[in-house]
């Protein structure tokens, strides 16, 4: 009897499930999916049908900038990103957790802090009387102020202050998850530190590397904020010109084609994650 | 060895001096614009020349930040319960449902994290133009609810994974409906997941810019959209006062969710 009053209840569940999903669904069906495809059509139909949009997309050297702009910065701040934030993410992982603690809460209070006032604090940072050049300057390394805002240089800093946290707190993760006995292995059988490292640390945290090197190249690509308040308007990148052809010049079709490039080239990148880096289809 | 804090040798200096580095990277900025808030100087000069109140007078003086910090609040607060609501549904949706399409059907709902946001925001944009919705408080919501709803799934799947469900059909052999096991077994044992939903999706709502770019009208605007047009004309030390205020409130809010956890663990 109560076995059956079980399976009862557990069947009606099951019947709901579908009923729970559906204010999400609708949600994401009216506001998500059919104003992207909204978006999508009117880049081949406006101001006529066909592909003129992305022809002159593609064939125009401004825009080729623009695109070449945001691949350099996306890929620039990767590096630099994984380059600083290895070590960090690696001696997070091992030193005692009464200083890890103060670290963390560093990292988790720049993560929290409000984009805006983030990137209003390196605007006012790198300003041509800015302390950074002050401080460059007091120290004899330069003459000049150097132009550090309103181009890519002030984007790609700005921007890897943001990323590190992306990158510090998942490898922490991947090292952690290391059994330091294989490094002892390694040592016992005469590895040096240089070949311990090069031949079983890193080649065992490589898939959270390539992880994270992935995941903020790609927040990196379509990022808007701090490339339009760091960049000024000479220097643009591809998420500038999305809001640009909309804002500015009112012209949906362009806007549209130019939103269907960041939307394809972030799916594929996101693609090779699932493919090449999913941990559950990895292990 | 390498993965020993002990036995690190020479290296741990330089490792540990790296780290020092960073970290003084990541809050020094932030330090130093709390600092520039009391300053005297209209160009930022830092150290500053002497100390005021200044710009928090000029900030508390301008209706318009207060309202537009108004305005934050209520479309976050409002975001943030219909996401955990309906986070709610569909993480339990997902967790009890034996359907095909099911993992299909939870990368879809994780998608709006995962796309650059201007992508959507002027996808929104176009559509709410067309409905006669743009520069509504409805627009704002709708808006920030696709971004925070993501997190709402993410936290509350989480925590029921980890929930027995022969509780709650425990209750239901006990006489409870469904429905009031779900509300007083499910609901309070997954309580932990609910916060973390209702913190990221508030934090969703308050600090996301681009999308609220996109909705603001000239007469409806959040508290960043604000700060971004103020930042578009200069660098005025009234938004160091503003962000200072900002950072305080995170600040508050870790302090609330880092006090949370210990309690759950005591």
């Amino acid at each position: 009897m109560a076995v059956s009053l079980a399976t009862g209840a557990v069947k009606t569940k099951r019947e709901g499930a579908l009923g729970y999903l559906l204010p999400a669904l609708l949600l994401i069906a009216f506001f998500f999916i059919v104003p992207v495809l909204m978006l999508l059509m009117r880049s081949v139909l406006e101001p006529e049908s066909g592909l003129q949009n992305y022809a002159a997309l593609l064939g125009s050297t401004t825009y080729l900038r623009v695109f070449l702009n945001t691949f350099l910065v996306a890929g620039v701040v990767t590096v630099v990103s994984i380059v600083i934030g290895y070590p960090v993410a690696w001696l997070l992982a091992i030193m005692p957790e009464r200083w890890s603690r103060i670290v963390l809460a560093i990292i988790i209070l720049s993560m929290w802090t409000n984009l805006l006032a983030r990137t209003y604090a390196w605007m006012v940072l790198l300003q041509r009387t800015g302390v950074v050049n002050k401080t460059l300057m007091g120290l004899g390394l330069i003459d000049q102020p150097l132009p550090l805002v309103n181009n890519l240089v002030g984007v790609t800093i700005g921007m890897t202050y943001i990323m590190l946290p992306f990158v510090i707190l998942p490898l922490m993760g991947v090292i952690r998850s290391i059994d330091p006995a294989i490094l002892r292995a390694a040592a016992l059988c005469g590895a040096g530190r240089m070949q311990c490292f090069l031949r079983v640390l890193l080649p065992l945290s490589l898939p959270g590397i390539a992880a994270g090197a992935l995941m903020v190249f790609v927040m990196s690509l379509g990022y808007f904020v701090t490339p339009a308040l760091l960049g000024g308007t000479s220097n643009m990148m591809l998420a500038e010109l999305v809001a640009q052809f909309v804002q500015s010049l009112v012209n949906w079709g362009m806007g549209g084609a130019a939103a269907l490039v960041l939307l394809v080239v972030t799916l594929a990148l996101y693609a090779v994650q699932i493919r090449y880096f999913n941990p559950a289809r990895g292990k | 060895m390498l993965l020993d804090f002990d036995k690190l040798g020479g290296l741990r200096t330089s490792l540990v001096a790296l780290v020092v580095l960073v970290c003084l990277f990541l809050i020094l900025p932030i330090v130093f614009i709390a600092a520039l808030s009391f300053g005297s100087s209209q160009w930022l000069i830092f150290p500053p020349p002497s100390w005021t109140f200044k710009w928090y007078q000029d900030l508390f003086a301008d209706p318009r930040w207060l309202y537009s910090a108004l305005t934050s609040l209520k479309i976050a607060a409002i975001v943030t319960v219909l996401s955990v609501v309906i986070g709610f549904l569909a993480a339990l949706g997902l967790d009890r449902g034996r359907f095909a399409g099911r993992d299909f059907l939870r990368a879809l709902f994780l998608t709006p994290m995962i796309l650059p946001v201007v992508v959507l925001a002027v996808a929104l944009y176009a559509l709410f133009l067309k409905l006669g919705l743009a520069g509504t408080t409805l627009a704002f919501i709708i808006a920030h609810l696709l971004i925070a709803l993501p997190f709402s799934i993410i936290s509350i799947g989480n925590a029921l994974e980890g929930f027995d469900r022969s509780i709650e059909d425990a209750a239901i052999l006990c006489g409870a409906s469904p429905w009031q096991a779900r509300l007083r077994v499910t609901v309070p044992a997954v309580s932990h997941g609910i916060f973390g939903a209702a913190i990221f999706s508030f934090l969703a709502s308050w600090d996301e810019v681009v999308l609220a770019i996109f909705m603001a009208s000239p007469t409806l605007q959040t508290l960043p959209v604000k700060i971004w047009s103020t930042l578009r004309q200069d660098l005025t030390p009234v938004i160091a006062a503003a962000s200072t205020l900002l950072i305080a409130f995170t600040i508050l809010l870790m302090i609330v969710a880092a006090l949370f956890r210990k309690g759950r663990k005591a």
